[in-house]
């Protein structure tokens, strides 16, 4: 018997390295590592399956095909929802909005401000992860206005803000929403918007964007893998 | 060539005065994609790396030509720094209103410092004319590399040096000829053309990238680089007399309003047939500010690049070209361009 072409995505990226089997209909497996374990990522691939890279490291892993995260997040994101306007890419080091109607590319600048690493940075300070840092977020009754969108100044005046009274869950509201200004700053004005990246996991930052752009934001299931699910349909097509 | 004194430039001076003065011309951004220079307090890495430069004596130029306005506002900042370190320095102002009258006044001002006030030296007609048909030679260089007859980062580098000829017009021209007879490539142009006149057509908008391999870096990430801003105005403007150098330098784009840029772009891009632009700054630069009125006006797919400082191209504008490269689709027809 024939057996169906299977294909294994595999996305480099600068945080985290994902990896996704699948045979054109069905996602047969997944994993997630850390950037630097890239690699490892290799041993989902089986005999005769086709390998298409993406993301920062995608040169540097064994493939057949590869393709940068723009092409695999429109394909990715292609296979859950057939109408977005606009991809929200919301990475470990770039956020990159992607105008599917104008083939318009917008990225964040050569800071941190408006990637994930802004976030870490902040929930580390708290002693947590960036999903803890959501968790202390949505306890908030109202938000410590951080007008600094510089991921180090913001550092700064978070403490200030503590110093002034406010809670920590205050302070941590007052980051996601200064976050979110600086991405929405990035976004074209649309009516469908999909969010996708290792960030797009994170609630708090979705209900900001959403609030700030004034339209419901979808985030597909598993948003962090969806550029390796793009990467693999890629190969399946080729 | 006899020895003459150097003058260096902060931005674009035109560089028939200087030399039809008796001097040699010298830009001082052109060795800063190369300089390993890393300024202590800086906006722009390109004024701040040839501040310190001239700070650290190693330009070693005997007056300074510092630009008010034109393609960089830091520049008359860290320009009035950096004069404190030469013997000489002169302060050339373009006219924002384009007004002739004026530039005329500003190239005069420009002569009279230059030669403290006596005559020019003989030959300054012969000198201007052969100036005049050198940058004759640079649109055409422009033409061959906008058909894909010229590598563009070959082409870049040839282009970028008609701010300065590169300190020596004679030398200079021998140069430009070995570009246009294909020679100066050492036989590798064929190899740095494969296929790239079948890529996606970019421009080059803005400030020139810092980033001494960045030309190279768009081939290899599938763009076809066929036009650089600031380089085209270096060969567009230029005359025989003073007469005509201040009537064309009065339409110096990046010292004019930012719609009189616009229009004259629109032309120009629509002349290359291009598929897409690229809209290079520098990290708090200006020109960034300018980005939205660009992307309003310019009906072409833009990427916009921040640039900091100078060395090979990094990963993150590399990805951001590849990733602008699958934007604008794979290959496009062969199609001959008249540039």
């Amino acid at each position: 018997m024939k057996r169906e072409r299977v294909a294994v995505g595999i996305d480099g990226g600068s945080t985290a390295a994902k990896a996704v089997r699948f045979d054109g209909r069905n996602i047969l497996a997944s994993k997630i590592v850390d950037a630097q374990d890239f690699q490892s990522l290799r041993s989902m691939v089986k005999p005769g399956d086709i390998v298409c890279s993406t993301g920062y490291f995608r040169r540097k892993i064994k493939h057949d095909h590869t393709i940068t995260e723009i092409s695999a997040a429109r394909l990715g994101v292609g296979w859950h929802f057939d109408d977005t306007d606009v991809i929200i890419d919301l990475g470990g080091q770039d956020t990159k909005v992607i105008d599917l109607r104008h083939h318009a590319l917008h990225m964040n600048d050569k800071c941190s401000a408006g990637t994930g690493a802004f976030l870490e940075q902040a929930a580390r300070y708290f002693g947590t992860d960036p999903k803890g840092l959501a968790a202390l977020a949505s306890k908030a009754k109202r938000k410590a206005d951080i007008n600094s969108t510089c991921s180090v100044f913001a550092l700064s005046e978070m403490i200030s803000k503590m110093e002034r009274g406010h809670t920590k869950s205050e302070v941590a509201a007052g980051l996601h929403h200064a976050f979110a200004r600086r991405i929405a700053e990035l976004v074209p004005a649309a009516e469908r918007y999909v969010a996708v990246g290792g960030v797009a996991l994170n609630p708090m930052m979705i209900k900001e964007l959403g609030e700030l752009l004034g339209r419901r934001i979808r985030v597909p299931e598993q948003a962090q893998i969806i550029n390796a699910l793009g990467a693999a349909l890629h190969a399946i097509s080729q | 060539m006899k020895h003459r004194k150097v003058a260096g430039m902060t931005a674009l001076v035109p560089p028939e005065v200087i030399y039809a003065s008796g001097w040699s011309a010298r830009d001082v951004n052109n060795g800063i994609p190369c300089s390993d220079c890393r300024p202590r307090s800086k906006l722009c890495a390109w004024t701040a790396g040839w501040r310190e430069e001239i700070f650290a004596g190693n330009l070693r130029l005997d007056a300074l030509v510092v630009v008010a306005g034109g393609d960089c506002h830091n520049a008359l900042a860290d320009g009035q720094n950096a004069a404190r370190k030469v013997d000489r320095a002169h302060f050339l102002f373009y006219p924002f209103d384009g007004d002739v009258d004026y530039m005329r006044g500003q190239l005069d001002r420009l002569t009279k410092f230059l030669t403290k006030g006596s005559s020019p030296p003989k030959g300054q007609k012969k000198l201007m004319s052969q100036i005049e048909e050198l940058k004759g030679m640079g649109r055409d260089v422009e033409r061959a590399r906008s058909e894909g007859r010229i590598d563009p980062a070959l082409a870049f580098r040839t282009l970028i040096s008609f701010s300065d000829f590169e300190g020596d017009v004679a030398r200079f021209r021998d140069k430009v000829i070995n570009v246009l007879d294909k020679r100066e490539s050492g036989g590798r142009q064929e190899d740095d053309m494969k296929g790239l006149d079948r890529k996606p057509r970019v421009a080059l908008i803005g400030v020139p990238p810092i980033y001494r391999d960045f030309h190279a870096v768009c081939a290899e990430a599938g763009l076809h680089a066929v036009f650089d801003e600031l380089p085209h105005e270096f060969v567009r403007l230029g005359g025989s007399d003073i007469e005509e150098l201040a009537k064309s330098y009065s339409t110096y784009t990046f010292a004019r309003p930012v719609d009189y840029r616009l229009e004259a772009l629109k032309k120009d891009l629509d002349r290359h047939d291009i598929d897409g632009i690229i809209h290079y700054t520098q990290f708090t630069c200006h020109h960034l500010l300018e980005d939205g009125m660009l992307r309003e006006k310019l009906k072409w797919p833009m990427l916009t690049l921040q640039g900091d400082l100078p060395g090979e191209t990094p990963a993150q504008i590399r990805m951001r070209l590849e990733a602008f490269a699958e934007m604008l689709g794979g290959n496009r027809p062969k199609k001959k361009v008249n540039g």
